[in-house]
């Protein structure tokens, strides 16, 4: 469900909460669904449960997922957007666009793409 | 909580530990590293109760280790070269290791049986390298250790075994609370396993630190300055510089956002923050110790 890759630079806790992230955000996760505990994740990645138990503090303070105390971790229904990641995503954007700009595509091309995007 | 309080060990007037100094939290896992010779082992042994110190605190849960049989059958080892006897075979050993170990599981063992594969009734001498460690690995967490002390632990163990290994230990982590403690060389491993690391040179622990604060404290940046900067500006506190092209590598002790706060004052082309690997960090802090790469042809 969530693999890790050794050669990446981000951290390993940071791989865990894009993982989950991903998850969540393209409905791969239901809303309420509960995350594998853990203990569980642990096991599987062969990872420090700290680690993990990292990521979940993260991604519950972003509000991708909320926990029930004694139960475990659940993906959250209705997002708030986070400010931080629409910021973080947005910077990406832009360099994206910066880079397209100098590869010659036009901001019609531009607007098409995000009229589409609109629609589905 | 395992802790080590200037703790000296000479041998021969060569001190092997020269006041060290360290703390293992409670059901943490924490990674010993250091240059080959930096006293790891020996530290180890002290932990097991192997070694006296000459002067020093050496404590697990607040009791000296030293001829403390009570505390000992609460902490498994594997050392460096594990010893067995010569004519025995898995099960021998098993019942040498329940003997000692009060809180020995037959049922853990039973199970870890189907993980490992190997047959108990083998001799084990006649077993390779590599499973001889495995059938260390068997009988330590068969043990139900409340403390896991571990040298160099998955030297010689294929990738399916490490992974194999690694994920038993994590779960009796995230289950029961162990602590552990583990030297190793394998950085990369190590990142994922450990929440603590400290790094170990001429017997002294030289950092010890959780993690999170060590790949928050420090940073790497790609850098790309305007035309007429070519220096690095001097008044910035960095740790170490290198360049190719226009490119500057810059290595500084801060969190991501404030090295790019504070290098968004020069208006660079480029800046782009990469976290540290454990390796790269080790480098860097031993490299003011004194200890680096180099360069020699032969």
């Amino acid at each position: 469900m969530i693999s890790l890759n050794y050669r990446d630079s981000r951290p390993i806790y940071e791989q865990i909460k894009d993982g989950l992230r991903k998850l969540i955000v393209t409905g791969a996760m239901a809303p309420d669904e509960k995350l594998p505990s853990v203990r569980a994740l642990a096991t599987q990645l062969s990872i420090n449960p700290n680690t993990i138990q990292r990521a979940y503090n993260e991604l519950e303070g972003e509000g991708y997922i909320y926990s029930v105390p004694g139960k475990g971790s659940f993906a959250s229904g209705n997002m708030d957007a986070d400010a931080a990641r629409r910021k973080e995503l947005l910077t990406r954007v832009r360099e994206l666009v910066t880079e397209l700009r100098y590869l010659g595509v036009t901001d019609e091309e531009l607007l098409a793409i995000l009229k589409e995007e609109d629609k589905t | 909580m395992i802790e080590v309080r200037d703790a000296v060990k000479k041998f021969d007037g060569f001190a092997a530990l020269d006041g060290t100094t360290l703390t293992v939290p409670a059901g943490s896992v924490y990674g010993l590293v250091g240059p080959n010779g930096a006293g790891k082992s020996t530290l180890i042994r002290h932990l097991t109760g192997i070694y006296r110190q000459d002067s020093g605190e050496v404590t697990i849960g607040g009791e000296q280790v030293w001829e403390n049989a009570a505390l000992k059958a609460r902490i498994a080892a594997i050392p460096d070269d594990w010893y067995f006897f010569m004519q025995s075979t898995v099960r021998d050993m098993m019942r040498f290791y329940k003997g000692f170990y009060p809180s020995f599981s037959m049922e853990r063992y039973e199970k870890l049986k189907e993980v490992f594969n190997i047959d108990e009734k083998r001799a084990i001498r006649r077993l390779s390298k590599g499973m001889q460690k495995q059938v260390a690995f068997w009988l330590a967490l068969s043990c139900m250790p409340d403390y896991l002390v571990l040298d160099e632990p998955v030297d010689g163990l294929d990738p399916v075994m490490r992974r194999q290994v690694w994920s038993l230990v994590m779960g009796d982590v995230a289950q029961r609370g162990t602590t552990v403690l583990v030297s190793s060389h394998n950085l990369r491993e190590l990142e994922d396993v450990c929440d603590h690391v400290g790094i170990m040179d001429h017997g002294r622990v030289l950092l010890e630190r959780s993690l999170a604060q060590l790949q928050d404290n420090m940073v790497k940046l790609q850098v790309v300055f305007r035309d007429g900067v070519n220096e690095v500006p001097p008044e910035l506190p960095v740790l170490h510089a290198s360049r190719v092209g226009r490119i500057h590598t810059l290595i500084m002790r801060m969190n991501a956002e404030e090295a790019t706060d504070r290098l968004a004052a020069y208006d660079p082309l480029l800046v782009d923050a990469v976290p540290l690997t454990l390796e790269e960090i080790f480098i860097y802090e031993l490299g003011g110790a004194d200890y680096a790469v180099k360069d020699i042809v032969l």
